[in-house]
């Protein structure tokens, strides 16, 4: 399970530029559920996501996940928590353009060290799942965006994490990749992962899989 | 189960240097350059400071010469008995020697004369006497080179024989009767050896004359007291100590090391520039790829283990290609132009080889100076960008 509670996370980039990002968020989102995230850009979306993958810290307030006080985390347990729990799907994608899908997707798995048969076991896996073994030793900078979706996240689930979090995650793609990846969604969450989803495309909010759909205004929940 | 050591992350740090081919192959090169010219300048020090020492250890306690109008000149040899009485003076030895310009090839020989049945001022010409057999060919004109110079006139054709022109302008011809190698490659290289009746004929001196004459001490404390007495004796006479020619060989040796110094000094200096511009920060995409591994759940130490192998196979791959460069222009090409500094009469004498001195205290000197800083100067940067919240990164 995760819980929000009074979570505030402020901007301050100078003393006369200061944004407040979220304000006093309460949330909680039990394990298997698909939430929708909508809003406008700068709403608070992508904050509340870095937030829960402990990409940021709040200002106040806090993020627990199956009992775990993430947002207190110092950054190496953050880091190990996020490899072990969490698959982020960002929005432009967050690869590395100048390597090989096979390459791109191993990343979250080279601190583990793992043995080459495994590593190979799971790379098969997930390359397969998302349709990209084809395109296993391409660069990432020649493939469509379609293709760098998929590569992203089959890199998100290598770890087979219990959370995924999705940025935006069809602001690049047109209306058929889009639908491709509502399906990749659907069986992500048939296979009981726990969503959250931030994004302002209108497919996202007629979804029949879909636990519950939060608007976001002025980085407050509209509940 | 798990390896020890992580080769995806040795494999990763490889495949993100090569994605920065031309960026790497230029820190590559210039990194080589430096440490190949900084590994030279340690290589050419140590071989000359070697043969230095080397020198400087087999020269005689004191060497008499006569001088007129200031002028080094032939000196009597009937002055020995008058030495060898001198209390502590262990042998008194004439020398005939001199330079022969040969003109073809534009070097200066060094000759000796050599008489076998005298004692021999250094060990090294008994045992090139001994080994030579001087007594076999006492009834002609022969001569025993240095390999220096068995090279320049085999170059010349002289393969047999040699034609020396006398101050007279005549020429006499010596037979090479044999070829030595010698530890002490700055002298001996350009050596000639000659029965002494013949170095004499050659320089145009006369039967009891010697160029020199060099006295053998037994006790070191005494030399200074015995060479005020020659000089007592002999007013007209220049007294040198050893200690007097070493002072002059460190003189010109500290001089030039000064050279070296400057060269040092730059090659440092435009380390440390390279080492600043990667310490003052990384790019905005180098930046970017720790913020992506880190939200993949790469640790601090993972994104610095891996900025580790980076950095430490560049040095190190600089660094040895550097180190054995260095090698081989030092010690298989004679370091052109850069020995030119310390040797600086090159162009008068036969070249002089550097001897391979193996000395790890440089090695080690060179490495430290090259791939911790290198190492250090690329994981500041990434340690920086790495503590940075991950948010604010990929922002």
């Amino acid at each position: 399970m995760i819980k929000i509670k009074n979570l505030t996370k402020i901007y301050e980039v100078n003393k006369n530029n200061i944004t407040t990002a979220l304000n006093n968020i309460n949330l909680e989102i039990n394990e298997g559920e698909l939430i929708i995230l909508k809003g406008s850009s700068g709403s608070g979306k992508s904050t509340i996501l870095s937030t829960i993958a402990g990409l940021s810290k709040p200002t106040s307030g806090e993020v627990i996940i199956n009992n775990e006080r993430i947002s207190k985390l110092p950054d190496n347990f953050a880091s190990i928590f996020r490899r072990e729990h969490i698959g982020f799907i960002f929005q432009k994608y967050n690869l590395i353009p100048n390597i090989s899908v096979k390459e791109n997707i191993l990343i979250p798995l080279i601190p583990q060290n793992p043995s080459s048969e495994v590593a190979e076991k799971l790379l098969i896996n997930v390359m397969r799942k998302f349709k990209i073994e084809h395109k296993k030793d391409d660069i990432v900078k020649n493939l469509s965006g379609g293709e760098q979706q998929r590569v992203a996240i089959a890199r998100s689930q290598i770890n087979n994490p219990s959370i995924i979090i999705a940025d935006e995650p069809t602001a690049n793609l047109d209306k058929e990749l889009s639908i491709h990846f509502i399906d990749i969604l659907r069986e992500l969450k048939q296979a009981g992962k726990t969503i959250i989803v931030a994004t302002h495309d209108p497919l996202f909010f007629d979804l029949d899989f879909t636990d519950r759909l939060i608007e976001v205004s002025n980085g407050e929940l509209l509940l | 189960m798990k390896n020890k050591i992580n080769l995806y992350l040795i494999e990763y740090a490889i495949n993100s240097l090569l994605r920065q081919k031309l960026k790497n192959g230029f820190i590559l090169v210039i990194f080589t350059l430096l440490i190949s010219l900084l590994a030279s300048i340690f290589f050419i020090s140590n071989s000359i400071k070697y043969e230095l020492n080397s020198t400087l250890k087999s020269l005689p306690e004191i060497t008499i010469q006569k001088l007129k109008a200031g002028r080094h000149y032939d000196i009597n040899v009937d002055i020995i008995d008058e030495i060898i009485n001198i209390a502590g003076v262990e042998d008194a030895i004439p020398r005939v020697w001199g330079y022969y310009y040969f003109e073809n090839s534009g070097v200066n020989f060094s000759i000796i004369g050599i008489d076998e049945f005298e004692n021999q001022y250094k060990d090294s010409l008994k045992r090139i006497i001994k080994e030579n057999d001087f007594s076999k060919n006492s009834n002609e004109d022969f001569m025993i080179v240095g390999s220096g110079v068995k090279k320049i006139l085999d170059e010349n054709y002289y393969k047999e024989y040699f034609n020396f022109i006398k101050p007279n302008g005549s020429f006499k011809q010596v037979n090479i009767a044999g070829v030595f190698d010698s530890s002490l490659q700055l002298e001996a290289n350009d050596t000639i050896l000659l029965p002494l009746k013949t170095a004499l004929e050659i320089f145009d001196m006369e039967e009891n004359m010697a160029t020199d004459i060099v006295v053998k001490v037994s006790n070191p404390e005494e030399i200074l007291t015995i060479a005020s007495k020659i000089k007592l004796l002999y007013p007209d006479s220049r007294v040198i100590t050893n200690k007097d020619i070493e002072m002059s060989y460190q003189n010109i040796f500290d001089y030039k090391g000064g050279i070296f110094l400057a060269l040092f000094i730059v090659s440092i200096f435009t380390f440390f520039i390279i080492v600043y511009d990667k310490v003052s920060g990384l790019s905005s995409e180098e930046k970017k790829e720790i913020g992506i591994l880190k939200a993949l759940g790469w640790k601090i130490e993972d994104v610095l283990k891996e900025k580790f192998y980076e950095s430490f196979i560049i040095s190190f791959i600089a660094y040895v290609i550097g180190i054995l460069s260095a090698m081989s222009f030092v010690y298989i090409f004679q370091a052109p132009l850069l020995s030119n500094i310390f040797t600086g009469y090159s162009m008068l004498k036969t070249s002089f080889e550097l001897p391979f001195v193996l000395d790890f205290t440089t090695l080690f000197l060179v490495f430290f100076l090259s791939v911790p800083i290198y190492i250090a100067a690329t994981i500041i940067p990434s340690w920086r960008s790495a503590t940075i919240e991950t948010d604010k990164v990929l922002r």
